[in-house]
């Protein structure tokens, strides 16, 4: 059985397809050329509008609850383990047989299949476990120092990475990345220092997922896997931030110490550079390396910053604090975009949409070089009409 | 990066000559990065917070300069939005108006929100509408649905029916917001039905008469939505106070009705959506009703309803092109 559940080419034409469909706006290839692109990558998948899918999601939520209840009732209690047994056996059934069979691809239908497996997957662990003479504390099953919490950890990632590398469903992802960074805070509490380790240890295993997901992308199924590493990505950044944000490490070293009040924390200055620096980093990193997501969590977490800032010292009175960044940022906006109206140190201040095009007839022209039409110009960069809507048939 | 291996999978497959290929990978790279809604994101946030640190310092500081001033200085405001919105505003037309620019939009947009900040100030600081409650909604109500149709601004319409709702909801149980009933019991239910029901006539009648045929989808979302909600409480409610709550079931069923076949008509799924989860709904609470008295009824509903309707609707969404006959995609 191949590792991945969908056919690849179906995320491959998307991609294809969604990127023609840009350069046909860029004028960087012909309607013609289009077509011909989009004909050679079909769309032979089902995933309807988006209120069809809402609508396939709620009704197979609602068939996967009355599916629990008759299985329950014919079974009539009498084992939970052979309830969620049979249970997972059908929704990994129904899931398999959406994707063979009507080929659905994150239609809704097949995403409520795929939760309802792992919820009863993940139930059967959860109650083997507790029915196991393993339990010890079960208000600390995840983050106290018992050996049987790490394993049940490790069982259930192992199970939600699994799915996410047949499946490539992000919300499936996002809990895998929870359930890793829980493993981690769980291994470093174990250590005697872990508490005072534990916001690098956050840090470390961010960065790392980060890298990896990055490292990932130069794989040659990036396109099936697109969607997941960008959901990683987003959370490696967040989770970076917050593992190393003053805030977080004083309330949490708190709470773990189970202190009414915060106190000062060791190595306060690094948290203080932290919190100031991850920010500004993200931002400048951001701009550099037109790395979108990497920029836009900077401007959430600079924002998580000065609340961290003002939770602790008070420097101005709010309204006066948000009267002064109110004046700064609109200046720096205004400022902003008026400097780069002409691309400046590879940015721009112009929308995408409204950005001067390649001019494609030159091109083809000369390429095909029968048609004695006047060249237009070859490039259009620069220029200025950056105002008014994007379709003016200046292009 | 994935762009060059589709360039290079396309040059394979030989859709596209390698000359262009290399151009498109040339112009990928020197493409500059767009910051454009990022910037615009910063000026709205710093325009937000300075008006609200402003606000607050008015607040603080009332007793210096006085109400006078402060009721001048919004009054400015909504003269300067609707100035500014009024001077690059295009023709009327009973089509849809071209679109100059963003900024006029969102002018109008803001006067609306500060003439409402306006009012709630002359209201409670001079007592200006007494208790004539009716005035104070319908004011905003009408001028908002007038300047909806002068300016084309869908946004502005949506404000405007929202105020009407408002206006309605005082004029049938003025005081019903303050009393801990049921606010059914004043008829307020029927209100919003009859409400709901007029927007979907008024939604009808623009796009069959021509007549800003844009706004048709604003008045039948809105009024639909609030028609089956307010038919919906009532059924639920079971508390009605003028009409008996069994004749919300053909009703709904009707409305629903309505929407498959408008959804049909335009191919929009929204309104399929919404005609059959709200139809799933009544189906559902009558046959629990039903099945309240006899015994067993409730195993035989688990067993097979519940599966099998599930199933159905499923079927239906998944058939949906053919059931309706939509062809184009």
């Amino acid at each position: 059985m191949p590792i991945k559940a969908y056919p690849t080419a179906w995320a491959r034409h998307d991609a294809v397809r969604a990127a023609a469909a840009r350069w046909l706006k860029q004028e960087l290839i012909t309607p013609a050329q289009r077509t011909a692109i989009d004909a050679a990558h079909p769309v032979d998948y089902y995933r309807p509008n988006i209120f069809l899918r809402i609508g396939l999601f709620i009704f197979t939520c609602i068939g996967a609850m009355a599916a629990s209840g008759t299985v329950a009732m014919v079974t009539q209690f009498d084992s939970p383990a052979a309830v969620a047994v049979v249970y997972g056996i059908g929704a990994l059934v129904v899931l398999e047989l959406a994707i063979k069979n009507f080929r659905h691809y994150h239609s809704g239908l097949d995403n409520v299949a795929l939760y309802t497996a792992l919820l009863a997957i993940i139930g059967l662990i959860l109650y083997l476990y507790f029915k196991s003479d393993y339990l010890t504390q079960p208000e600390d099953l995840f983050f106290g120092q018992t050996a049987g919490g790490t394993l049940l950890l490790l069982v259930i990632l192992a199970v939600l990475a699994g799915a996410t590398l047949r499946y490539a469903d992000r919300l499936v992802a996002a809990c895998a990345y929870f359930a890793y960074l829980a493993l981690t805070v769980n291994l470093l509490l174990h250590l005697p220092p872990g508490r005072l380790l534990l916001p690098f240890g956050v840090m470390l295993a961010s960065g790392a997922a980060y890298i990896l997901q990055d490292k990932a992308r130069q794989r040659d199924d990036f396109f099936y896997y697109e969607r997941v590493l960008n959901v990683i990505k987003l959370l490696a950044l967040f989770t970076f931030y917050l593992g190393g944000n003053y805030l977080i490490v004083r309330e949490g070293n708190a709470a773990l110490l189970n202190l009414p009040v915060s106190t000062q924390i060791p190595f306060a200055p690094v948290f203080y550079l932290f919190t100031v620096a991850v920010p500004l980093a993200y931002i400048y990193f951001g701009l550099r390396q037109a790395n979108r997501m990497m920029l836009l969590v900077g401007l959430a977490v600079v924002c998580f910053s000065i609340y961290t800032y003002r939770h602790y010292r008070s420097l101005l009175p709010p309204e006066i604090a948000a009267v002064i960044a109110g004046i700064v940022l609109i200046g720096l906006a205004a400022w902003a975009l008026h400097y780069l109206r002409t691309p400046k140190h590879g940015l721009t201040a112009v929308a995408e949409d409204d950005e001067p095009h390649f001019n494609l007839e030159s091109l083809i022209v000369a390429q095909t070089a029968h048609a004695p039409e006047p060249q237009a110009p070859g490039f259009e960069f620069g220029g200025g009409s950056s105002g008014g809507g994007g379709a003016n048939g200046q292009f | 990066m994935p762009i060059p291996r589709i360039l290079t999978d396309l040059e394979a497959q030989g859709l596209l000559p390698p000359a262009q290929t290399k151009a498109i990978v040339e112009f990928e790279q020197n493409r500059p990065f767009s910051i454009h809604y990022e910037l615009r994101a910063l000026l709205y946030f710093g325009i937000t917070l300075l008006a609200g640190g402003l606000g607050v310092l008015v607040y603080q500081n009332i007793d210096h300069i006085g109400h006078g001033v402060v009721v001048g200085f919004i009054a400015l405001v909504v003269a300067a939005c609707f100035w500014f919105a009024a001077r690059h505003r295009q023709p009327f037309t009973w089509g849809e108006a071209p679109k100059a620019s963003l900024l006029p939009d969102y002018a109008l947009l803001l006067g609306c929100l500060t003439f409402l900040v306006l009012e709630g100030y002359l209201q409670y600081q001079y007592n200006l509408f007494g208790n004539r409650y009716g005035l104070v909604t319908v004011l905003p109500a009408a001028l908002f649905l007038w300047l909806a149709y002068l300016f084309d601004h869908r946004g502005v319409l949506s404000m405007g029916l929202t105020a009407l709702g408002t206006w309605v909801g005082v004029n049938v149980a003025p005081l019903s917001a303050f009393s801990d009933e049921s606010f059914l019991r004043y008829g307020l239910g029927e209100a919003a039905l009859g409400l709901g029901v007029v927007l979907m006539a008024a939604g009808l009648l623009s796009e069959y008469r021509n007549l800003k045929r844009h706004f048709a989808f604003t008045y039948l979302s809105l009024g639909s939505n609030v028609a089956l909600l307010a038919a919906t409480a009532i059924l639920l409610g079971g508390t009605a106070a003028h009409l008996p709550s069994w004749l919300m079931v053909p009703l709904i069923f009707t409305l629903s009705g309505f929407l498959f076949w408008y959804a049909r008509r335009t191919q929009s799924y929204l309104f399929l959506l919404m005609g059959v989860v709200y139809s799933y709904i009544v189906l559902t609470y009558l046959l629990i009703r039903l099945a309240d008295d006899s015994s067993g009824a409730w195993e035989l509903l688990i067993m097979f309803y519940f599966p099998l309707s599930a199933i159905g609707a499923v079927l239906l969404f998944v058939n949906i092109k053919k059931i309706l006959r939509i062809h184009a995609d």
